[in-house]
């Protein structure tokens, strides 16, 4: 199986697409596409086959964000650049649970990496930022991305960070 | 002697760098083929002209442009290069505003404050791949 990571068109088939999850199934096939060539809020990558460069395998979708300094907790601001704090949000990753177990997960966080990277150096951002599942979370601490503090036992996600330097620090690695 | 010292060290700095590649048989057969195909003569003139298509492909794909094959019918067929996908993203991604509670903003400030974590083995494995 010959896959490739390309950005999501218009005429690519996501009708078949399942994760076994409704939310991302939702998303893909509802909103992907609009929300990128519509109204600009975010940018989906599909993983394909060479075979079936048409038919969706697997997903995700990065759009970037900032904080204004005025957000943060007082006691951390003093000191820091009074500019907004570049990120990027892994708003969604999914597979097909018909090819989960192949590495596609891994190989789309791959090329989520390889974006952000080419992101923060050309525009600058300082952190990837994701919401995961919390069944999620320790696939993605294997990655090194970090729990974030306060996010609440009682919600379905936990917010992660991980710091664009180590991403750096492992291409050098 | 300094005029011959400085011719020398001009041809120093003039000197082309070298390139060289192991390529796998059938790899070998497909630029010799190649090369037939458009009489050049020197892997240097293939050489050049394939970096100057490589080149053209990937400023096109950086620009969000397709490259694609169109058939005397009209029939359209996509080139789809992993690599040249990687410059495609057109950089710049779409803008949106997250949410945040204070203790979230708190932990992302220590974070960001802090020294960066080391990158996981998981994850120097698969930026090396």
């Amino acid at each position: 199986m010959g896959v490739i990571v390309r950005r999501l068109e218009e005429d690519d088939v996501v009708e078949n697409f399942d994760s076994k999850d409704e939310a991302l199934n939702n998303y893909l096939k509802k909103h992907a596409w609009s929300n990128q060539q519509k109204i600009s809020i975010a940018v989906t990558y599909i993983a394909v086959d060479e075979s079936a460069p048409k038919t969706v395998l697997g997903y995700f979708t990065l759009a970037t964000s900032a904080i204004p300094p005025s957000s943060f907790p007082k006691k951390h601001v003093r000191g820091l650049p009074a500019y907004d704090l570049p990120l990027i949000l892994l708003a969604r990753l999914g597979v097909d649970h018909r090819f989960e177990g192949k590495g596609l997960g891994r190989l789309l966080l791959r090329e989520a990496f390889r974006i952000s990277i080419s992101v923060s150096e050309q525009v600058g951002c300082r952190c990837i930022i994701t919401d995961a599942y919390r069944h999620k979370v320790s696939w993605y601490a294997k990655y090194g991305f970090i729990p974030l503090e306060g996010g609440g036992e009682d919600k379905t996600t936990q917010r992660m960070f991980l710091d664009i330097r180590t991403l750096k620090a492992a291409l050098k690695a | 002697m300094p005029a011959t010292g400085t011719r020398k060290a001009q041809r120093k700095n003039t000197r082309k760098p070298k390139f060289q590649a192991d390529l796998a048989p059938v790899e070998d057969r497909m630029v010799r083929s190649l090369k037939e195909e458009l009489q050049l003569s020197s892997n240097s003139d293939f050489m050049a002209d394939a970096v100057a298509l490589f080149g053209w492909a990937v400023r096109e794909r950086k620009r969000g442009h397709k490259i694609l094959s169109e058939s005397t019918t009209g029939e359209r067929e996509v080139l789809l290069l992993p690599r040249l996908e990687r410059v495609a993203p057109a950089a710049v991604l779409p803008h949106v505003n997250i949410t945040w509670n204070e203790k979230e903003l708190e932990s992302l400030m220590e974070l960001t404050l802090a020294e960066a974590a080391q990158p996981t083995e998981a994850l120097v494995r698969v930026m090396r791949s």
